[in-house]
C-alpha cells in the first residue's frame, strides 16, 4: 500500500491514527498489508519515494493499494503547478500510479470529489481523483478502472471515520463482492441517512435553554443529516462522541458536494420535515414547532431511504490472500 | 572567500512534515552557504471563503489542517466575535480553552515521536553513547515511546470528542461559546482522561512526577535530576537530552531569537468585548534579540511581504487588513515559494512553543534561552517538555468547569452585517490568526497568517532570509545524500505545510509572468 498525500489537510491521516480497536498498526498488521509510503510516517523521504515510484512503474514493486488523500491540482490555468512533488505536478504522478496499482481508494471526500480544496472560484483548479462534486469528471476518465477492474473507490468524509477506510481496505484484501453506490463509496459504511439514528430527540435548539446531556436538535445550524449518507449518528468518534451528541450540525461532509454553495450554519429548508406545515409561520413553527417538527420526524425518518444512495454498481474482487 | 565554482546548489524534499516542502540550499561542499524553502502546495482559502456567509468559515477553515484543526476553529470563531462584538459564555471559553490545550498535547508528541525522534536512529550516530536507549524508545514503528505515543494521544483526543463530536475538524464552537453542554458524567471523564495521559506521560516521558520534572530551572538541574535516579535517565524526555547534546543540536538551527508569541487561552471571565485588553491564562510578546527587551503583542505591528513569492508584487509591507493576493503560474523574477513573508517590526520572528513557553514565564525555557538562545534542540525540547505545565492548566479549567456547571455555555449573538474582526491563536506551532471582513454578512475579505508562514517565510522585500533560512545558513553537512543535519533543523521548526495558505483577491486576473 502507497499512501500519496495531494491538495488536502492530512485530516484523514489524522483521523486514520486515531483508529481505535484495532488501532493501526495492528489493522495494518493484520491485512499483512506493508506500508510502502506514507508522508508523514516513513523513514524514506521523498528522493527516496521518486526511486521507489520508479520500481513500482517499471513492474519491479508490487502496488496492491494506492490511497490518495486530498484533491488533485490542476491548477493553475491546468499547469498542475498548485501542487508538485519532486519537481512535478502530483497529479502527473497519482496517473502514472493509479495505472499500475491493483486498486486506488481515495481516502477524504477531497480525493473522492474535490471537497473543500475544489470549492474556490475556479472550478478547474482541484478536481477529484474521478469525479469532481456530483459529476463524473476528474484526472481519470468516467469510465476508468483500475488493473483489479474497479472505479476509484471512494471513501468519502471530511475527515473519512477511520473505520471507514480500515473497511475499505479490508475489502480489497479479503477480496470477493463489492458494491458500490451511485457515486463510488462502499454501500455497507454509506448506505444509511445520518437523520435515521440521529440521537437529537428534543426539538431545542442550540443555546436554547437545554440541560445538561440533552441532545438539541440543530436543524436551525443548518444540519445535513437528513440527506447525509454517513454513520456518525450509528457510531461515534474516537469511542466517545459525535457532533449531534453535543448539539453541533452534521455539515454533509461524506456528500459529493461538501461544500455546498448555501450558507453552511443556516436552516436548510428544503427538509420537508422542518419546513413550516403550509399556513403557519417560521416563528410560530419555532415556537409550537416541536411537537408538530417531532411528530414530522418519526414519519420522515421513515422516507429518508428516498435520499439514501442505492447499490449501483456490484463488483466481485478477487482476494489479495485467501482468508486463513 | 571560495570562488563560486565551488557551490552547488541542491534541492532537497521532505516528509514527516505535515504537507510538502523543498528546501534550496547552496553548498561549499562542507555547509550550507544558503538556503532558500519552498512551499510545494496552493490551496487559496481566503479566495475560498470570499463571498461566503459570515459563519462558513467555521466549517471551512478548520479543514485548513488535520492536526491543527481546533485552533483554526477558534481563531475563526474568535474573529468574529470580535467582529460582532458578542460576549462570550466564560464555560464556553473553558471548553475551547480545553479542546485546544488538548489538540496541542496530541500536536507536540505525535510531531516529537512520530517525525521528530525517529531522525536520532540514523546509522550515522550509531557509535555515540546511549544510541541503543534511542532505539530502543524512538525506533519508527517500534520504538516503546512510539507506539505508545501512537495509543497514548489518540486516547487523549476523546477529549475533544467529548466536547466537539468528533476530531479533527470538531463543530461546536460557534460565536458566543460552544453548543456542547456536558454533563457531570462527561467532566468526570474528561479528567480521567487527562490522569491516564499525565500518568503515562511520567512514567514514561519524564520518568518522574510532573511536579518534579517541573522543579528543573537551568540546564544544570536537569543534569543534576538527571544523576539522581536511572528512571529520569531512561525515560524519553532524559534520552532526548542526553542525546540530543552529545551530538551538538544545541549549536544547531541557531535561530536570531526574536520570539514571537500572542499569547494561550483567553481568559474565560475577562476575555469579552471589547476585546481591546489582552485577557490570556499565559501572556504574549515579543523578544527582541537586537536590544533584549520583552514588549506585548500589538497585532497592528503585523505586516506582510509578497516580493519573493509566487504572488504578484502588490507592494512591500502590507498590513493584512490592506494585503491583496494574485497567484501566478510559476516562479517569475526571483520568485520561490507560496508562502508570503510576514514580519513583526520589521523583523524576523520565531514562533513555536519555544517562544510560547519564553513569554508564557516558563521558568526552565526562559533559563536554557538565556543560556544558549534559540536553536533545534531548545525548539525540540520545549516542545517534549510543553505537556508538563500544561496539565496543571487543564485540570484548573475542569475545576472551574466543575464548579460553573449550571451557568450558560453560549450566549446567543447578534450579528453584525458589515464589521472587521481579528482572532488570534496559538496553536500548537505558534501563533495563528484570522482577519475576516464582512460586508453586508458575507465575508468580503479572510487573512489567514499561519505559526509555520511566520517561521517558513521567504526573503522580504529587503532581500533578508525568514527564520529557516537563516537557522540553515552556516550549518555543516558531511553527506548530501543524507542531509541528516539539515534534517534535525527544519523538522525542530515542526513544519505544517498544509498550513501555508493564502488568500486571492477575486477582483484581480491571474497573471502568467514568463517561466
Amino acid at each position: 500500500m502507497l499512501w500519496i498525500q495531494t491538495g488536502g489537510c492530512s485530516g484523514d491521516t489524522m483521523s486514520l491514527l486515531n483508529a481505535e480497536s484495532p488501532d493501526l498498526l495492528e489493522a495494518l498488521r493484520g491485512l499483512e498489508l506493508e506500508l510502502l509510503w506514507h508522508p508523514s510516517l516513513s523513514l524514506l523521504g521523498p528522493a527516496g519515494l521518486g526511486r521507489m515510484i520508479d520500481r513500482i512503474e517499471r513492474g519491479e514493486q508490487a502496488l496492491t493499494i494506492l490511497v490518495v488523500e486530498g484533491a488533485i491540482a490542476q491548477g493553475p490555468a491546468g499547469t498542475g503547478l498548485y501542487d508538485t512533488m519532486l519537481g512535478e505536478p502530483k497529479r502527473d504522478i497519482v496517473a502514472r500510479l493509479a495505472d499500475v496499482a491493483s486498486v486506488v481508494v481515495a481516502a477524504g471526500t477531497c480525493a473522492a470529489y474535490g471537497g473543500i480544496s475544489a470549492a474556490g472560484p475556479d472550478p478547474d483548479d482541484y478536481v477529484g481523483l474521478q469525479w469532481t462534486g456530483d459529476q463524473p469528471r476528474g484526472l481519470l476518465s468516467p469510465d476508468w478502472i483500475s488493473r483489479a477492474g474497479l472505479p476509484v473507490i471512494n471513501v468519502a468524509g471530511c475527515p473519512t471515520h477511520p473505520d471507514d477506510v480500515l473497511h475499505a481496505l479490508r475489502l480489497v484484501v479479503y477480496g470477493g463482492t463489492i458494491e458500490l453506490d451511485a457515486v463510488n463509496r462502499p454501500v455497507e459504511r454509506f448506505e444509511k441517512a445520518f437523520h435515521r439514528a440521529c440521537p437529537a430527540k428534543i426539538p431545542k435548539l442550540a443555546g436554547a435553554e437545554i440541560e445538561p446531556g440533552e441532545i438539541p436538535c440543530s436543524f436551525e445550524l443548518g444540519c445535513q443529516g437528513p440527506k447525509t449518507a454517513a454513520r456518525c449518528s450509528h457510531g461515534i468518534w474516537l469511542g466517545e462522541s459525535s457532533k449531534p451528541r453535543v448539539g453541533a450540525p452534521c455539515v454533509g461532509c461524506t456528500s459529493p458536494t461538501f461544500p455546498e454553495d448555501r450558507e453552511l450554519l443556516a436552516p436548510d429548508l428544503d427538509f420537508v420535515a422542518d419546513a413550516p406545515p403550509l399556513g403557519v409561520s417560521m416563528a410560530d413553527h419555532r415556537a409550537y414547532g416541536g411537537m408538530v417538527r417531532y411528530t414530522m420526524r418519526r414519519i420522515t425518518a421513515g422516507l429518508v431511504a428516498i435520499t439514501e444512495p442505492r447499490a449501483r454498481r456490484t463488483q466481485g474482487l478477487a482476494p489479495v490472500r485467501p482468508r486463513a | 572567500m571560495q570562488p563560486h565554482t565551488k557551490r552547488k546548489v541542491v534541492s532537497l524534499e521532505l516528509n514527516r512534515v505535515e504537507g510538502d516542502l523543498e528546501v534550496k540550499i547552496e553548498y561549499d561542499g562542507e555547509k550550507v552557504t544558503d538556503a532558500w524553502c519552498i512551499g510545494l502546495m496552493y490551496r487559496g482559502f481566503e479566495q475560498i471563503l470570499r463571498g461566503r456567509a459570515a459563519t462558513d468559515g467555521l466549517v471551512i477553515t478548520p479543514r485548513i489542517c488535520g492536526i491543527c484543526s481546533t485552533s483554526h476553529s477558534y481563531a475563526a470563531v474568535a474573529a468574529l466575535e470580535h467582529a460582532w462584538q458578542c460576549p462570550i459564555a466564560p464555560n464556553g471559553t473553558r471548553v475551547r480553552n480545553l479542546c485546544l490545550m488538548t489538540e496541542g498535547i496530541q500536536s507536540d508528541a505525535r510531531h516529537s515521536f512520530l517525525m521528530f525522534t525517529i531522525d536520532l536512529c540514523n546509522p550515522r550516530y550509531r557509535d555515540v553513547e546511549g544510541y541503543d536507549r534511542v532505539q530502543t524508545l524512538f525506533e519508527a514503528f517500534s520504538g516503546r515511546t512510539y507506539v505508545e505515543t501512537l495509543q497514548r494521544t489518540k486516547d487523549i483526543l476523546k477529549i475533544v470528542a467529548i466536547f466537539g463530536g468528533q476530531w479533527p475538524h470538531s463543530g461546536s464552537f460557534m460565536p458566543g461559546g460552544v453548543t456542547a453542554r456536558p454533563t457531570r458524567a462527561q467532566l468526570r471523564r474528561a479528567r480521567d482522561l487527562i490522569n491516564e495521559y499525565q500518568g503515562w506521560y511520567e512514567a514514561s516521558v519524564l520518568g518522574c512526577r510532573t511536579e518534579r520534572w517541573l522543579r528543573n530551572h537551568t540546564a544544570d538541574d536537569v543534569e543534576a535530576w538527571l544523576d539522581e535516579a536511572e528512571a529520569h535517565r531512561k525515560s524519553a524526555i532524559g534520552t532526548f537530552w542526553r542525546f540530543t547534546r552529545a551530538i551538538g543540536l544545541h549549536r544547531t538551527g541557531v535561530g536570531e531569537g526574536n520570539l514571537l508569541s500572542f499569547g494561550n487561552y483567553f481568559d474565560p471571565v475577562r476575555w469579552q468585548p471589547p476585546f481591546e485588553e489582552p485577557a490570556m491564562l499565559l501572556p504574549g510578546g515579543f523578544h527582541d534579540a537586537e536590544t533584549g527587551l520583552d514588549s506585548p503583542f500589538d497585532h497592528r505591528e503585523v505586516t506582510e511581504h509578497v516580493r519573493y513569492s509566487h504572488f504578484v508584487d502588490s507592494g512591500d509591507g502590507r498590513h493584512p487588513w490592506q494585503g491583496e493576493t494574485s497567484p501566478v503560474a510559476g516562479p517569475r523574477d526571483g520568485s520561490y515559494s507560496w508562502a508570503k513573508a510576514p514580519r513583526y517590526r520589521g523583523k524576523v520572528c520565531e514562533l513555536g512553543p519555544l517562544a510560547d513557553l519564553y513569554h508564557g514565564g516558563d521558568p526552565l525555557v526562559r533559563g536554557l534561552f538565556a543560556a544558549e538562545g534559540s536553536n533545534s534542540f531548545l525548539r525540540q525540547f520545549a516542545r517534549i517538555h510543553r505537556a508538563a505545565p500544561t496539565f496543571e492548566l487543564m485540570h484548573r479549567t475542569l475545576d472551574e468547569l466543575v464548579a460553573d456547571l449550571d451557568e450558560p455555555f453560549l450566549i446567543r449573538p447578534t450579528p453584525r452585517a458589515t464589521a472587521q474582526g481579528v482572532g488570534f491563536v496559538s496553536a500548537a506551532r505558534g501563533g495563528l490568526a484570522h482577519w475576516i471582513e464582512l460586508v453586508d454578512g458575507e465575508i468580503e475579505r479572510y487573512q489567514i497568517i499561519t505559526p509555520t508562514s511566520w517561521n517558513a517565510s521567504p526573503r522580504d522585500s529587503a532581500g533578508t532570509p525568514g527564520h529557516w533560512e537563516s537557522t540553515m545558513i552556516g550549518t555543516p553537512i558531511a553527506d548530501l545524500e543524507d542531509p541528516i543535519e539539515l534534517a534535525h533543523i527544519i523538522r525542530s521548526h515542526d513544519a505544517c505545510l498544509v498550513c501555508t495558505v493564502h488568500v486571492l483577491d477575486l477582483d484581480r486576473r491571474f497573471r502568467f509572468g514568463a517561466a
